[in-house]
């Protein structure tokens, strides 16, 4: 099944193109890298299909309906997104932003009921932040914080997930952390994300599907096999690649 | 555009103004020779030689020094928004003198300068001093800078209001009038700008270094310190004469060193001697300008009236530029606020603190050669009198603050408010345009009128935010743009020296004093229904802080909540505004008070902001009523002197 089908998208701001026509259709039920050089176009990518930038020529379609004929409202309980910078949450618990994530169910006014509780302590739960729901969300370390930030989108119910380079502010342990909560979701839950990622390495390891943009336009896309290979990834980055295997075969990526 | 071709037209536009004038009082044959002596001399030839020539140079000389200033200040701070007005040195001057006018007379015997000089530094290391806590980031030393500004302006205004009949003059100089009655003023700001012009020659190559950054140049052997020192010094002084001399004459110093930039000027020997040749061209076109609208009958008509209306859209117009010179994170608000366990209790304790403080209020006051408390008699005769505006105090105080909680978690800008985001300026508009339809409005035209100022300056500012990639610093410049604009209106209609601009002048600095019980119950209402109105919308007011990226991920229709707010804001401010005047600085005060406090969510914050700005405002009232017994010093002065010291102390605090 097909998630997004984007066809001859472009988007431009004042005096510049920022994608050229990229036509590609985006799987449901899979973790999905979205890669690329600084520049690239693959930020914009991701906030088009947010709906957070409207595109200057082509259309993009969500579960087959154009993403213009989608109330707010009903696209937010469909997918949800986490900014590239998640804003600091000025003096709200965990629980308070999680909760946040019920609505587009409750409304503006609507009574805060039984299911949107039960969904906030599934949340918790499933990215393991049961004990941290007290806290106060900026005083969390910066993997808490982004498992706070994935658990109000987890809150939402929506089935698909869209994430901006949620790892780059992250020491090592918890980039790992944060992807295997996000794989997690992905399979146990049949949820489908899509992940702006800037190391190569990171996403070939954790995710089924990988798009590459080079310069506003679709590079290559494919399984993580097809990405780790020299010339592949001398085409997208622009500088030659060599790939090494690691202790347990797996491919590792480095500048030749 | 080059800056030559340029210039020339400009210059050739100025002296056809000045000769048009200079014509229409007498044809060039009957012109006086040199050298003029004023006993020979017909009366028009008098007025040409020595009112209208030297109007023109002392244009020319005065636009000079503040050109230059502007350009000595934008070079120091690298700051491109910097100028004698939006650092607050010219409303220092200001302040300075009218209050050495009306309290020590016997100051000005030597002459306006020295008192003059005295505010307009005093202002200047006031701003510094903030700014150097914040490491000179520009937007927060243009927000300190025009934040004094304002206050000065403010407090100006309500010295002006307390010796009313005898300040007229004051009030024409405040705005700025060129008009000329020999040749002293000229000569005396020439040698300034001389001498200034001089000093600036001197350290041109240090403040070339210098726009490496700090510490480049300190690296590069500069005394960092002692430039920034002198160059501040020659600044200062270059506007204090002006200011002495003039009066207050806005922007030419934000407006010519940009314009040099935009004709070309790069470096910054180019910037230091063509920002003095724009300025003096800017202030004689203007000044052109108002002798040409003006004619003989309106000579009294402030060119610097003329100048505040072009620096507000200025100031905007330069904002999306400016960027790429602020150090990382000197802009951030300071550290975590505490959070309340249990926030009902302490709201229902502010509660019943607001409620006791009004009938202790109602209760005691002060009477010829004491205080006093009222026996139950008087109280009962008293009661009908002090509790409608004691209530109505309270309203607009609890109306301001609501109206700030909303905006700062609007903008997610703990420095947003109605006062400094353009709503009360906007506000003020209205009212003065209420005014100068109807004569005295009804009391629901002038609400309506004030209304929609309001709601019009906030959504200014709003389609102004709208721009993609506005961090909230800028929109709280922009908001302080539309502020001084209509300041500039409103000390233009002020010197127009109609009757009705005394009204205006009564009502900006607010009063409590003529509230009817009707009125007093009307606006308690709108501030209970607005509290409940913003009660209603706390979800978005938790979501909006997370800003448009996460707001519209869960599906919050950002335009339509975004208006929604702002006309809520817009209405509560504009009631408030009637009765208190447009500075108070409550709106600001009461919001953060209460987060401080620790009661951080949205419903919460509304509601303890509430309680917050309603004690304030009775404090504020009551010390209005108590300070100048029996007579009743105005309310707004009153809030904003409570304030203002409050919000600088909060800028200066190190970010943590």
């Amino acid at each position: 099944m097909t998630l997004f089908r984007i066809a001859k998208l472009s988007v431009d701001v004042p005096g510049r193109r920022l994608l050229d026509d990229v036509t590609l259709d985006l799987p449901a039920g899979r973790m999905i890298a979205l890669i690329g050089h600084n520049g690239s176009g693959k930020s914009t990518l991701l906030r088009t299909l947010a709906r957070q930038i409207a595109p200057a020529a082509g259309e993009v379609r969500f579960e087959d309906r154009p993403l213009g004929q989608w109330r707010p409202r009903d696209y937010a309980r469909r997918l949800a997104f986490l900014p590239q910078h998640p804003p600091p949450a000025e003096g709200m618990t965990v629980r308070e932003l999680v909760a946040l994530g019920r609505y587009p169910w409750h409304g503006a006014m609507g009574r805060f009921s039984a299911a949107d509780e039960a969904a906030v302590a599934g949340a918790l739960d499933e990215c393991g932040l049961r004990d941290l729901a007290g806290r106060i969300v900026d005083t969390l370390s910066g993997g808490e914080r982004q498992r706070a930030w994935l658990a109000m989108m987890v809150a939402q119910a929506a089935h698909a997930l869209l994430l901006d380079e949620p790892i780059s502010a992250l020491d090592i342990a918890h980039q790992v952390e944060v992807l295997s909560l996000v794989r997690r979701m992905c399979h146990a839950q049949g949820r489908s994300a899509i992940i702006v990622l800037h190391d190569v390495n990171m996403a070939a390891r954790f995710c089924d599907h990988v798009v590459a943009l080079r310069h506003g336009r679709l590079a290559m896309q494919g399984t993580p096999a097809d990405l780790m290979r020299p010339h592949t990834l001398a085409a997208i980055y622009g500088l030659p690649m060599q790939v090494l295997s690691d202790a347990q075969g797996r491919p590792a990526a480095l500048p030749a | 555009m080059t800056l030559r071709r340029a210039v020339l037209p400009a210059a050739l536009l100025a002296l056809a103004l000045w000769l048009a004038a200079a014509l229409r009082l007498l044809p060039p044959g009957d012109w006086p020779a040199l050298p003029f002596r004023a006993e020979t001399m017909a009366l028009p030839q008098v007025m040409l030689a020595f009112g209208l020539m030297p109007r023109g140079v002392i244009a020319l000389v005065a636009g000079a020094a503040l050109g230059l200033s502007g350009a000595l200040i934008q070079a120091v701070l690298r700051n491109p928004v910097a100028d004698p007005t939006t650092l607050g040195i010219s409303s220092g001057a200001q302040l300075a003198l009218v209050a050495a006018t009306i309290l020590a007379p016997e100051l000005l015997a030597g002459g306006r300068w020295p008192v003059a000089l005295a505010g307009a530094a005093g202002a200047a290391a006031l701003v510094m001093a903030v700014g150097a806590r914040r490491g000179f980031a520009p937007v927060t030393m243009v927000i300190a800078g025009m934040l004094v500004g304002l206050t000065a302006s403010a407090v100006a205004t309500a010295l002006t209001l307390a010796q009313g009949e005898y300040l007229l003059s004051l009030v024409i100089w405040n705005g700025g009038s060129l008009v000329q009655q020999d040749w002293s003023g000229v000569r005396a700001l020439a040698l300034v700008l001389a001498a200034g012009g001089a000093g600036a020659a001197l350290i041109a190559k240090p403040l070339r270094v210098l726009s490496l950054g700090a510490p480049g140049a300190a690296g590069l052997g500069l005394n960092v310190g002692l430039v920034r020192l002198a160059a501040m010094a020659l600044a200062v002084a270059l506007a204090a004469a002006v200011s002495a001399e003039l009066g207050l004459i806005g922007f030419v110093g934000l407006a010519a060193p940009a314009l040099a930039r935009t004709l070309g000027a790069r470096r910054m020997e180019d910037v230091l001697w063509s920002a003095p040749l724009i300025g003096a061209l800017i202030l004689s076109v203007v000044d052109g300008l108002v002798l040409a609208v003006a004619g003989a009958g309106g000579e009294m008509f402030p060119a610097g009236a003329l100048t505040g209306l072009i620096g507000g859209p200025l100031l905007l117009w330069l904002l999306p530029r400016l960027r790429g010179s602020t150090p990382p994170g000197s802009e951030a608000p300071e550290g975590p606020a505490p959070r309340l366990a249990r926030p009902g209790r302490v709201l229902a304790a502010m509660a019943v603190a607001v409620a006791a403080a009004a009938l202790l209020l109602a209760w005691i006051g002060r009477v010829p050669g004491g205080w006093a408390v009222l026996d139950w008699q008087s109280l009962r005769d008293f009661l009908p009198l002090r509790l409608p505006r004691l209530a109505a105090a309270a309203a607009a105080g609890a109306l301001l603050a609501i109206a700030g909680a909303v905006m700062q978690r609007l903008t997610a800008n703990p420095l947003a408010s109605p006062e400094v985001l353009g709503v009360s300026g906007g506000a003020a508009l209205g009212y003065a345009a209420a005014v100068f339809a109807w004569g005295t409005p009804a009391p629901a035209i002038t609400l309506a009128c004030t209304a929609a100022g309001g709601a019009g300056a906030l959504l200014a500012v709003a389609v102004f935010a709208a721009r993609r990639d506005m961090p909230p610093e800028r929109v709280l410049l922009a908001g302080i743009a539309v502020s001084s604009l209509a300041g500039a209106v409103l000390s233009a209609l002020m010197a127009s020296g109609d009757a009705r601009a005394w009204a205006i002048l009564g009502w900006l600095s607010g009063s409590s004093g003529q509230v009817t019980p009707a009125g007093a119950a009307a606006l308690a209402a709108l501030a209970l229904a607005i509290w409940i109105a913003a009660l209603a919308a706390r979800r978005w007011l938790a979501l909006m802080p997370l800003g448009a990226g996460v707001s519209q991920g869960v599906g919050l229709r950002l335009g339509p909540a975004r208006l929604v707010l702002i006309v809520l804001a817009g209405v509560g401010t504009a009631a408030a505004t009637v009765l208190v005047g447009p500075l108070s600085f409550v709106g600001l005060m009461a919001p953060h008070m209460a987060r401080r406090m620790g009661l951080a969510r949205p419903g919460d914050h509304v509601t303890g902001a509430a309680l917050t700005g309603a004690g304030l405002m009775l404090a504020a009232d009551f010390g209005a009523r108590m300070a100048g017994f029996p007579y009743e010093l105005p309310l707004g002065l009153f809030a904003t002197l409570l304030g203002a010291p409050w919000l600088l102390f909060l800028l200066m605090r190190t970010t943590r």
